[in-house]
């Protein structure tokens, strides 16, 4: 008799996954239990033997990590693997289902992390930093429910996809759309943050010369933003993206440097916060 | 401001819930408590102030907007920027007499989240490297066929990996903290070179945080564009977030729409048939 996975089983493996994927997290070993503890219901369903259980079981025990929200496809697939091993299917062996795991791992922790952190997280957190002005919870609030709605739903369509399509389930966020549907959600990703930027981020100086009279005849800060309003932060959040990005500094490393920058900002007179009691 | 040890508890409570490796999963846990927008909020409701628990959240988020943890390796612990740092820093400005929503403000929350964020780094490894004694009872369970254990070393154990990392740190750092504030206001006046400097450093952070997230955007000089767009529809004509999300949607559905036309030009051309399914 042919073998289906019930719904409930399917259900279970991926409350399992979502909720428990990093819990158990080390360097060495980062998803794999909770792959495993993934797996466990569908293996239980699918095979009354010790042995085969035994076997199944095994399979996932091979390292595991990549983005966890977008990761879920790869749990789907792995579901709809395991079910058409224990049907018998001759060419779904260990090797393969390993073989798969580890060829999406990458890729899919590249797109999941620019995509979802690097992307659909700071939008939603732009749009609720946005709405909290001033003090309201109502931006947290939205963020909370809009997030966990879309990932909820946006990992269990994931997983049910990859459970039905299997392997062509990625095609779609590796193909050509999904390639043009990555590049549009940056470019909105990109303007987003331009936005919050110059709405959170302010960097001013407060150097300005002065003339004979002691009046200021030339105030830096606002000959910069004549130039283009916010210059200077704009400026130093791209000098921050040139070390990082092109000379490879660590975030720390920048943020170190920075240190340094200000004190000596702050020794010259280009920078005063104006602080008095 | 002082924070009772009903209140630290809480405190500690919630690090273990939002920190990475994190109980409940990373979309629970890490997405949503852990951001500090949210721990605002929560920080502000148990400390009894909300909005200047939503203030410093919202000053320090800027600089974690982009936490993206490639390969597990973090620069920063979201559990001690959201549940250690922002309860401190809300002393600190209660005690400075400072407004959450004053650029001071904002700059002396930042600075102090920072601090204590990549600080609470070694909390994430400290946490991470417990855990593999409870991967080590998962193994001799797999090796046994003992396959239900998976669930106790998974989502049970962790939790003295937590106690020890995140509650017991939480709650001791947020109880002696208002004490620590008070020596360091004792020892380096405001108008000092020192503090003066910590201001500064306050309101450059955030460009960190910027920068980490366009490296992951920006692969070639034009993709400066859209980045600095934005900037200009706020900071020149004025827009707000929303409304400029609105904009930006806008045009990241043009840019879809020419996109696709290339790519199903491309299929019409490889098998003479137009593949118009959507899949989204």
């Amino acid at each position: 008799m042919e073998k289906k996975l019930s719904k409930k089983a399917l259900t279970k493996s991926f409350h399992n996954w979502y909720y428990r994927h990093l819990t158990c997290f080390s360097q060495e070993h980062m998803q794999t239990f909770g792959y495993l503890c993934a797996m466990l219901p569908l293996v239980e369903e699918l095979y009354d033997n010790e042995d085969d259980k035994a076997k199944a079981m095994n399979t996932y025990t091979a390292f595991f990590n990549t983005e966890p929200q977008l990761g879920t496809v790869v749990v789907g697939i792995t579901a709809g693997l395991e079910e058409a091993r224990a049907n018998g299917a001759e060419d779904v062996d260990e090797e393969a289902i390993n073989g798969l795991r580890a060829g999406l791992m990458g890729p899919i922790a590249g797109i999941g992390d620019s995509l979802v952190v690097g992307t659909v997280i700071p939008i939603l957190l732009g749009i609720a930093m946005g709405m909290s002005t001033g003090g309201s919870p109502l931006g947290a609030i939205f963020y909370i429910i809009v997030w966990n709605l879309f990932a909820y739903f946006g990992m269990r369509f994931m997983y049910f996809k990859g459970y039905q399509l299997g392997g062509k389930a990625v095609d779609f966020l590796i193909g050509a759309q999904g390639e043009a549907l990555r590049d549009s959600i940056s470019m909105l990703g990109g303007i987003v943050i331009g936005a919050v930027s110059a709405t959170w981020v302010s960097v001013t100086t407060s150097l300005q010369l002065l003339n004979e009279e002691g009046e200021p005849y030339l105030v830096l800060q606002d000959k910069l933003n004549d130039v283009f309003p916010g210059l200077l932060t704009a400026v130093f959040i791209i000098i921050c993206w040139f070390l990082m990005a092109k000379k490879k500094m660590s975030p720390i490393k920048v943020m170190l440097i920075l240190v340094v920058v200000a004190f000596l900002g702050v020794l010259v007179g280009f920078f005063n916060p104006g602080l008095a009691y | 401001m002082t924070i009772s040890w009903l209140q630290a508890v809480l405190l500690g409570l919630f690090a273990s819930l939002s920190s990475m490796p994190d109980m409940g999963g990373s979309s629970i846990g890490n997405y949503t408590l852990g951001r500090p927008l949210i721990g605002g909020l929560v920080c502000g409701i148990i400390l009894g102030d909300m909005s200047t628990g939503i203030l410093v959240g919202c000053s320090m988020q800027v600089v974690y907007i982009a936490l993206v943890t490639p390969g597990g390796t973090v620069s920063a612990d979201v559990r001690a920027v959201s549940y250690i740092g922002i309860p401190l820093a809300m002393v600190a400005l209660g005690s400075y007499g400072l407004s959450a929503a004053s650029t001071e403000g904002a700059a002396l929350a930042t600075s102090f989240g920072t601090m204590v964020g990549t600080l609470g780094t070694v909390l994430f490894y400290g946490t991470a490297t417990i855990n593999l004694l409870w991967q080590h009872i998962g193994w001799k369970a797999v090796e046994k066929r003992q396959y239900k254990k998976l669930y106790l070393v998974d989502m049970g154990l962790p939790w003295i990996s937590h106690l020890a990392c995140s509650f017991i740190p939480t709650v001791i750092m947020c109880k002696m903290g208002a004490d620590v504030v008070e020596m360091i206001k004792k020892a380096l006046p405001m108008d000092g070179i020192a503090m003066k400097t910590l201001f500064t450093v306050g309101a450059l952070l955030p460009c960190v945080g910027i920068a980490i997230l366009l490296k992951q955007i920006v692969k070639q000089v034009t993709d400066f564009i859209p980045f600095l767009f934005g900037f200009a529809l706020a900071a020149s004509i004025g827009i707000n977030l929303v409304s400029a999300t609105v904009v930006a949607a806008m045009f990241a559905i043009i840019n879809y729409k020419i996109k696709m036309l290339s790519v199903n030009k491309a299929a019409v051309a490889a098998d003479g048939f137009d593949d118009d399914e959507e899949e989204i």
